[in-house]
């Protein structure tokens, strides 16, 4: 892929529509929507409160995967699961391998966690996640890998439906994304996979917690 | 969601250490943070603009290096292995004072051991001085234990041990040795390097062995500038396109070699011994044959060495009488082992036999059984004092291989439960 250069800086996330928070009304459509389709919803007025919540799903002990998310970051989540000793963090633990020696290891623990916490990318008013992906290595744990998925998301994330979703994740998520990952990593990103979640086969696998802030982008 | 996970690192802030390459005090750190698996930066202090960019200001007084910056922010100057294990929260104070089983040393003998006590209901705690996993935990790739065909690193199998120990109810406290055993009543008081003291009922030296010191003038002074003991994994990376030299003829050696190989340029593995096939698996012997960078000498040993401020060549000698000659070298591992570590079981009165490995109950290399109190005989792993059992390298006449230990320390509970049900309360 073309390297696109770096667009994006925070002031267009202020203005744009796509940080504009839902209404009350709008949040409870999304929410109706999402448990006739097999997803579990749940609501936070706050940043604390989802955390609260998270902290309430995850199992002690369990295997844990934080998704990269300035969601979980910004209200906690990431540190809860990475530094709180309650869990085990499976980012520090694939960290550490050797990407040489332990490839094979590496590919599988990450493949299969007992629990895998992330965010989405768009929330339709009829019940659908968008969630976009530059490698797709985040994607096969939400979709199948992972025994339990919960993931976090603002309420400025709701959207009409699929189409805006997608026009969502292209002209607003897509350059705050590029620019952070040519800060963080040094290399761009790229809408190279995505994946919507329109329904589930096994109801409540995954829980999404829509809070009721502007949080992550 | 972001939509790029580049390579898993953590999001949370991980300590950063500022050292000089050719500190010893800081590869301590390094190596006891890669060992726990505690993800963290390294800044070189001789390169400025990257000081500068954790620091806010190019240079550190030398006094103050190795520094530390903890993720809460806060900094500390001439840090060393306590104090850094310390403020990240890895020292923790012993849940009971009394316990069914004390085992000394969290490698595979102690690791097992503590797996199958706890999961029998024995109140279990496991004394760590540096990380889990012993010589076994820097492995780069078992291929031959039971259960894993396509190989487990070590750090993985620890990693796992230690999440299944701890899910049956054992505690493990790290970053402390053991400074003495002493006896107390049928059982023993264990006092930790910090004063901690614990009782355990029974007590299990899984406490393994220390890579034998390379006589070699000078090598003292390039301790963490270039000579290393054992392969930890936070010298692998450092060791990209470099001249790499291991010294060994066992399974760690040839695993070191294999684990290099991947990074440097090329690895030479020296070994004093004319047959390799005498210390070292056959599947490992046929791996690194099979590695084109990797050059095996029999019959060599190391001399001497040339450094500046670290290591920049060795002096080899053969045994076919040719004169000594130079090798270009970046990085000297020196994996001949092992001596047992039995320090803190010395003023107890534990028999070893000349070598230092503890003896137990059965073996003919000491004589256990002159200063054995009871009617009955030592237990297989018993050694001289009832209740004090080994297990895994440390014990004399076991055999140096991973599923060996972990056979040993299972074992050991058993016979365990046998001790504590002849003192009562079992």
């Amino acid at each position: 892929m073309t390297e696109p250069p770096a667009v994006a800086g925070p002031d267009t996330a202020v203005s744009s529509e796509f940080a504009v928070l839902a209404s009350g009304e709008q949040i409870a459509t999304a929410a109706a929507a999402l448990e006739r389709n097999g997803i579990r919803p749940l609501l936070a007025a706050t940043g604390a409160d989802a955390r609260g919540l998270v902290r309430s799903l995850l199992a002690d002990g369990a295997e844990v995967y934080n998704n990269t998310s300035q969601t979980l970051e910004a209200i906690g989540v990431a540190d809860d699961i990475e530094r709180s000793g309650r869990y085990q963090p499976l980012r520090l633990r694939l960290y550490r391998m050797d990407r040489e020696m332990q490839r094979r290891e590496m590919r599988t623990l990450a493949a299969s966690p007992d629990y895998v916490v992330g965010s989405v990318h768009a929330l339709t008013e009829d019940g659908s996640l968008l969630i976009a992906s530059a490698s797709g290595s985040q994607l096969g744990p939400l979709v199948s890998g992972a025994e339990h998925v919960i993931l976090v998301m603002g309420a400025q994330k709701i959207v009409r439906d699929v189409a805006t979703g997608m026009r969502r994740i292209y002209e607003y998520c897509y350059p705050l994304e590029d620019a952070r990952a040519r800060r963080a990593y040094g290399v761009p990103s790229g809408v190279n996979n995505i994946l919507i979640v329109n329904k589930v086969v096994t109801p409540g696998r995954i829980t999404a917690i829509i809070v009721n802030e502007r949080l992550g982008f | 969601m972001s939509m790029f996970d580049y390579d898993a690192r953590p999001v949370t802030p991980v300590p950063v250490l500022v050292g000089t390459t050719a500190s010893r005090g800081a590869y301590a750190i390094r190596d006891f943070l890669s060992r726990n698996g505690y993800p963290f930066e390294w800044v070189d202090a001789g390169q400025p603009e990257a000081v500068r960019a954790v620091l806010g200001v190019a240079e550190v007084e030398p006094s103050a290096l190795p520094l530390c910056i903890l993720p809460v922010g806060s900094r500390l100057a001439a840090a060393t292995v306590e104090r850094v294990a310390a403020g990240l929260g890895m020292v923790a104070a012993p849940a009971r004072s009394e316990y069914d089983l004390a085992i000394v040393g969290a490698g595979p003998a102690g690791l097992a051991a503590a797996v199958n006590a706890a999961s029998e209901g024995l109140r279990t705690v496991v004394v760590e001085a540096v990380a889990p996993g012993g010589q076994a935990g820097t492995t780069s790739m078992i291929e031959n234990l039971l259960g894993f065909p396509n190989g487990i690193s070590g750090s993985e199998l620890a990693t796992r041990a230690v999440v299944q120990a701890r899910r049956f109810g054992a505690e493990l406290l790290l970053a402390r040795p053991l400074a003495g055993v002493s006896a107390d009543g049928p059982g023993y008081v264990a006092e930790l390097s910090d004063g901690t003291l614990l009782r355990g009922r029974a007590v299990l030296f899984a406490s393994g062995v220390e890579w034998r010191r390379l006589e070699v003038p000078g090598i003292d002074d390039l301790l963490g500038a270039g000579v290393y003991y054992g392969a930890g994994p936070s010298e692998a990376l450092a060791c990209t396109a470099s001249r790499v030299v291991v010294v060994g003829g066992g399974n760690s050696a040839g695993q070191a070699v294999v684990r290099f190989s991947r990074y440097a340029r090329q690895v030479t593995l020296l070994v004093r011994g004319s047959d390799l096939g005498a210390s070292m698996s056959q599947y490992l012997i046929d791996h690194l044959s099979a590695i084109p960078n990797v050059d095996v000498r029999v019959r060599t040993q190391v001399v001497g060495l040339e450094a500046d401020d670290r290591l920049r060549g060795i002096i080899v000698r053969s045994g076919d009488g040719s004169a000594p000659v130079q090798m270009p070298a970046d990085a000297l591992f020196i994996c001949i082992g092992g001596i047992p570590r039995t320090d803190s079981a010395a003023g107890i009165g534990l028999a070893t036999n000349t070598a230092g490995y503890l003896v137990t109950g059965g073996d003919d290399a000491g004589d256990p059984g002159g200063s054995w109190p009871l009617p009955r005989e030592p237990l297989p792993l018993e050694t001289n004092l009832p209740g004090v059992f080994a297990a895994g390298d440390v014990r004399y006449g076991s055999v140096k291989r991973c599923a060996a230990a972990i056979g040993e320390g299972s074992m050991a509970v058993a016979l365990v439960h046998r001790r504590l049900a002849e003192v009562g309360g079992d």
